[in-house]
């Protein structure tokens, strides 16, 4: 059972949060919120949301899975203008949600959760290397980055104090050091490692929302991205596997 | 088969290296998946098949020819043909008519047991079906390629496209795209690699034609060069019997077009023709952004559907599902 209401602009943030990786998910939800965990069909790139009740203007669930269809929810959102409320009802073992907004009541069938890949377990990752960055300061570099090349280093450089971003394209080559005092806080660590644009830049777009991403790093590892949404009562994990450095 | 003015532009192809390929390329679905059908064949003529029969030429030069692209950084997109004008009803009847007979001949040359005759007859014989379409759209939905639903002619949308800006040249065999206007034509990517012409064998590479340069080369228009296709025929009319591209050309440099046809076709209205490469039926409603593969909805549909071998699936998926070097979060889990 699922009845809710929310402001549009939150669930909006939400739901693009998880389009920018995967079109489809299986969404928790429970007394306290709702929640999804997915890996994206070519295994590269994880999120891990959640929603707390707080977030919601009223919130009332039990223990359910839902299968959401996630394009189809941004494009129904679309048309949602600032301040509107969007209400999400469904009866238990229901195979539709009720959702209404502007003024418009939908009916959505819901996917089978069967039909989408299982959660992926959340791993164990060390990664020493850890900056806090404004999200807009994060999306700007990525998208210099994005004109010139399709991935895109991400290092730290302990012995300078800096965080840097370095873009290789086919005939230029852009970089960008964040020193300490442009960054809310670095934990120096000898970090660097290599990344696909592809990912990044549908991520930056999310991120630069957020006032500070976190961000963990280490040597050809996978990159962390952890950030708040709903001003703090929802939080947003995006995990991405490195490419390999070509000599 | 679209419109042989191929002797006269020659002169204006020019072969290209992959490495000046990568970029948005519209590839003409219909001209695709009839090459595919017609190389990807056993000796014998016979399609490639799964366990049921079932024809997977087509799907298998999707997957290999398709990754092999997008490796070297091209962005394919499928434009397929919509419905047919009423002008190419005789095109379509004359083709069909070509293939039942070739079926027949491919018959009775495997009984002969004649494996050449067999292989070429089989190859004339071949048709691009509903079922061809279907199974070329779920599989190119699933390796996240664009696919493109033109108003009518495929190749005309695909030209539209290109001159438009949103990609950068058409993948055909026809040379009609050049009278549709794209301002690049890329032929022989689909099948490039070695091939059997004529019972021969050679190897075959990209080349390409940009349609300034042919013109300014020939002197021509554009209306003009649509002027040399009607006197040869296209598939919208037929030409005028003994004259091809070169004596076509002369014609139309010496500005005799209205009174040739006059002469020889009297009753012939030659503007809907025109009017048809001019201003072909076209779509703004097309979106180009890639999807993300399905990998697994891939090897589903054919290794368990087509009895594809699964190494060979996972093997192609590697140019397009992870760009190269590309890890996945697996080796974290």
């Amino acid at each position: 059972m699922l009845k809710a209401t929310i402001d549009a602009d939150i669930f909006k943030e939400a739901i693009d949060a998880i389009s920018a990786l995967i079109p489809e998910c299986r969404l928790h939800t429970d007394d306290d919120g709702i929640s999804t965990r997915a890996v994206d069909t070519a295994n590269v790139a994880m999120i891990g949301l959640s929603l707390k009740k707080e977030a919601f203007d009223s919130y009332k669930a039990s223990k359910s899975q839902l299968g959401i269809d996630i394009s189809k929810m941004k494009n129904i959102f679309g048309m949602a203008g600032k301040g509107d409320l969007i209400s999400l009802e469904m009866a238990d073992n229901a195979q539709k949600m009720s959702v209404s907004v502007h003024g418009y009541n939908y009916s959505i069938t819901l996917l089978d959760t069967n039909t989408i890949r299982k959660d992926p377990n959340p791993p164990t990752i060390n990664l020493p290397g850890k900056i806090v960055i404004k999200g807009e300061d994060l999306n700007n570099a990525l998208k210099a980055a994005a004109v010139i090349s399709d991935k895109i280093a991400l290092g730290i450089n302990p012995k300078d104090q800096t965080f840097y971003l370095v873009a290789e394209g086919d005939t230029d080559h852009i970089r960008r050091d964040f020193s300490k005092d442009e960054l809310v806080s670095l934990t120096p660590a000898e970090a660097r490692s290599l990344f696909s644009l592809d990912y990044l830049k549908d991520m930056g777009k999310v991120m630069s929302k957020a006032a500070e991403v976190e961000i963990f790093l280490g040597i050809d590892h996978p990159v962390r991205f952890s950030f708040d949404i709903a001003g703090g009562n929802g939080h947003v994990e995006y995990l991405l596997a490195p490419r390999i450095e070509a000599d | 088969m679209g419109v042989a003015i191929r002797d006269i532009i020659a002169d204006y192809k020019a072969p290209v290296t992959w490495e000046a390929l990568p970029g948005t390329a519209v590839i003409d679905a219909n001209n695709a998946l009839y090459q595919f059908l017609t190389i990807i064949r056993q000796p014998d003529g016979t399609p490639l098949m799964d366990r049921n029969g079932r024809v997977t030429s087509h799907l298998s030069g999707i997957l290999f020819r398709l990754s092999s692209f997008m490796e070297k950084g091209i962005k394919p997109v499928f434009v397929f043909d919509g419905k047919p004008t009423a002008l190419k009803q005789a095109t379509i009847d004359e083709r069909r008519k070509i293939r039942d007979t070739a079926g027949e001949k491919w018959k009775e040359a495997v009984e002969r047991g004649d494996e050449a005759e067999a292989y070429k007859q089989a190859r004339s014989s071949t048709r691009v079906d509903t079922a061809i379409i279907e199974t070329s759209k779920e599989l190119l939905g699933l390796m996240g390629i664009p696919v493109v639903q033109a108003p009518g002619e495929g190749e005309a949308q695909a030209s539209y496209m290109v001159a438009k800006g949103d990609a950068r040249y058409v993948v055909s065999q026809d040379y009609d795209c050049l009278l549709f206007g794209t301002p690049v034509l890329v032929r022989n990517l689909t099948v490039s690699g070695k091939r059997k012409i004529r019972g021969r064998q050679i190897t075959v590479s990209p080349e390409r034609l940009v349609l300034s340069d042919t013109l300014g080369g020939l002197h021509l228009t554009r209306e003009q060069l649509i002027e040399i296709g009607i006197l040869i025929g296209t598939d919208f009319n037929e030409g005028v019997q003994g004259v091809g591209a070169k004596t076509a050309l002369k014609i139309v440099q010496k500005g005799e077009f209205v009174q040739k046809l006059a002469e020889k076709q009297p009753g012939f209205d030659p503007a809907p023709v025109m009017d048809m490469f001019l201003h072909p039926p076209v779509t703004d409603d097309y979106a180009l952004a890639a999807g993300h593969p399905d990998p697994e909805g891939i090897r589903k549909m054919l290794c368990d559907g087509y009895d594809f071998s699964v190494e060979r699936v996972d093997r192609a998926m590697e140019g397009f599902t992870v760009k190269a070097g590309q890890k996945t979060l697996e080796s974290w889990f």
